[in-house]
């Protein structure tokens, strides 16, 4: 028998309060809890979808461009001093920012501009393996590359060249076979012939060296400026650019997501807290002669206090039991029934358990406060006289 | 032991003093009856002197301590030893047992109650004649059971003190007798017992006598 015996038999007296109190409680804490389960496994598999549709960071070297219009016509860039990036080097310092986790493909680009059949076309020399984790939208005829003599057609390329799966290909004066031919796009991969950046670098007589870098990074968690800015601290001499429209499609998305579970957790969560303050305030308006009693006896105005802000807790602590453990079950039905969870996977954090333990608990306490303040503040020798 | 120095008390909206400049001292080992009609603020000087009420005016020394200067902690400590109270209605939580009502006093804090207090609350409900019914719940026992249990909680703590406002007020006039015999029997150990009553056949029997009329004293 100690303190905490009061606010225990109390709540076991009056039952039925207590377990719909805490049924309430424990249903609003399930809801946050599959809220905040979904929302982030939701969120990593938009992540993993968006990513698919590739690149949001570009880095190039410093050129100097003119924009050449007239007449309200536009006639495109003209680059001079084109410089060209070192891909080794440049690769390496990407992969060596602090966020490093956070990028999930480095894919370097080499173009040159020839001619195939007589017939002027744009090559451009890629990582294959990178270069398919960034375009895994690419539905192509034949097989994808896995060879340094294999090229990839774009579906236009293709037709103007009169290439079909299997033929070889001159670029440059090497000689590479057609592994396969891109289905149409609507992008600028249809016009063009995708070929390993390393054969092309050799037959142009530039060995390790990339027109660009397209870089594919999401993070969910952090702005993606502070990627850009880590890799321009890395490499200080090139153009390090977000695609803010590609980017900020992305983390609206996911911030929508986040926001909207964050939004109906707070209310949830402030509508419980009203519901603890109330039944404090009304479990403490009927017992006033109990706590004239107990100051009468002795008891401290901050023993009084702790009796009634005990009764919150507990009820708050059995609640987040029971609301963690249906939030969680909650969670993996939902992920099951709606199919949301394609890519990601939901798992128990221990760490996310006690800190909503932890959260409830303080909330409880913040909830019953006020009227366990007031509880305290009840004169005894009222409180005796009036009943 | 205990004095009280000129005391006035006013309650808010109310035109006449409940206590009006009352002084009176309580000897060690005394029985203190305070008798009056309703409203002549005998219930009121019982709640100054045990602390649960603070005068406008005057002052209550105990032990020659002013207990205005005490702080709040000291004055609740002071209740939880030296002074105790009865009311008329027994005032048990209905949600413990008899011993667990008893040993309500040492629940301020996390510390467990203990063996030893435990068993200090069965003797109190041995020596209230209740042996066999700790472990009754307050809407198991009978009126006079019922504030003979809250008889065994003020004696617990072993206090110099006992405050009885009314004790017998909500009993009848057999099972009042019983409860006063209790309080008799505690007073002849040595325990001080002030008490308010209406009955003046519990005044005549108890030591001291102290009459009160519109907020004074007028006899005793």
């Amino acid at each position: 028998m100690n303190i905490l015996t009061i606010p225990f038999r109390n709540l076991r007296r009056k039952l039925p309060r207590t377990l719909l109190l805490g049924l309430v409680f424990a249903v609003g804490i399930s809801s946050v809890v599959t809220l905040n389960y979904l929302s982030s496994v939701v969120g990593e598999s938009l992540e993993k979808k968006l990513t698919a549709y590739g690149a949001n960071i570009l880095v190039t070297p410093k050129t100097e461009t003119l924009s050449v219009g007239y007449g309200g016509m536009q006639l495109g860039d003209v680059s001079f001093d084109i410089k060209y990036l070192d891909q080794t080097a440049a690769e390496a310092a990407i992969r060596s920012i602090d966020l490093d986790e956070r990028i999930s493909a480095v894919a370097p680009k080499f173009a040159i501009l020839t001619r195939i059949n007589d017939i002027p076309v744009g090559v451009i020399g890629v990582n294959w393996e990178q270069e398919i984790s960034i375009k895994s939208y690419w539905a192509v005829d034949g097989t994808l590359p896995d060879r340094e003599d294999q090229v990839l057609a774009g579906s236009a390329a293709a037709t103007v060249l009169g290439l079909k799966v299997g033929d070889p290909v001159q670029v440059e004066g090497a000689t590479f076979s057609v592994a396969g031919i891109i289905k149409p796009t609507g992008s600028e991969d249809d016009q063009v012939i995708f070929a390993p950046i390393t054969a092309l670098q050799q037959a142009t007589g530039n060995p390790g060296r990339a027109h660009f870098i397209e870089v594919a990074a999401l993070c969910a968690g952090c702005p993606i400026e502070d990627i850009v800015a880590q890799i321009r601290e890395k490499l200080p001499d090139v153009e390090v650019t977000a695609m803010q429209q590609v980017v900020q499609q992305r983390m609206a998305t996911i911030g929508f997501v986040k926001h909207l579970a964050l939004i109906v957790s707070l209310i949830i969560l402030v509508t419980a807290c009203f519901m603890i303050g109330l039944s404090i305030f009304s479990a403490v308006n009927e017992r006033k002669k109990e706590i004239g009693l107990m100051r009468a006896i002795g008891f401290s105005r901050v023993s009084v206090f702790a009796v009634f802000c005990l009764e919150a807790v507990i009820v708050g602590v059995l609640a987040a039991i029971v609301g963690y453990a249906g939030g969680f079950v909650a969670s993996l039905e939902l992920l099951k029934v709606l199919e949301l969870a394609e890519g990601a996977t939901l798992t128990f954090a221990p760490g996310h358990f006690v800190a909503t333990l932890g959260a409830v608990s303080l909330l409880s306490l913040a909830a019953s406060a006020y009227p366990a303040y007031r509880a305290s503040c009840v004169e005894p020798s009222q409180a005796l006289v009036m009943l | 032991m205990l004095e009280a120095r000129n005391l006035t008390k006013t309650y808010a909206g109310e035109g006449s003093p409940a206590l009006d400049s009352v002084s009176m001292t309580v000897q060690p080992g005394d029985f203190v009856c305070i008798t009056g009609r309703s409203g002549s603020g005998k219930s009121t000087l019982l709640n100054v002197l045990s602390t649960l009420l603070t005068p406008d005016t005057g002052e209550v020394l105990y032990e020659d301590m002013n207990l205005a200067l005490l702080p709040s902690r000291k004055l609740d400590r002071l209740r939880g030893t030296e002074f105790s109270m009865v009311f008329q209605m027994h005032h048990l939580l209905p949600y413990m047992t008899a011993v667990e009502n008893v040993c309500l006093t040492f629940m301020k804090g996390l510390g467990s109650v203990g063996t030893q207090r435990r068993n200090l609350a069965m003797e109190c409900l041995e020596r209230v004649g209740l042996s066999g019914k700790e472990h009754k719940l307050p809407g198991e026992l009978s009126g006079g059971e019922q504030q003979r249990v809250a008889i065994a909680r003020a004696l617990v703590s072993e206090p110099r003190v006992i405050f009885a406002d009314e004790p017998t007020g909500s009993l009848d006039k057999a099972t009042g007798q019983e409860v006063m015999d209790i309080l008799f029997g505690l007073n002849r150990d040595g325990i001080t017992v002030v008490m308010v009553t209406h009955e003046p056949e519990y005044a005549r029997l108890a030591g001291r006598h102290v009459q009160m009329e519109d907020g004074r004293i007028i006899s005793g």
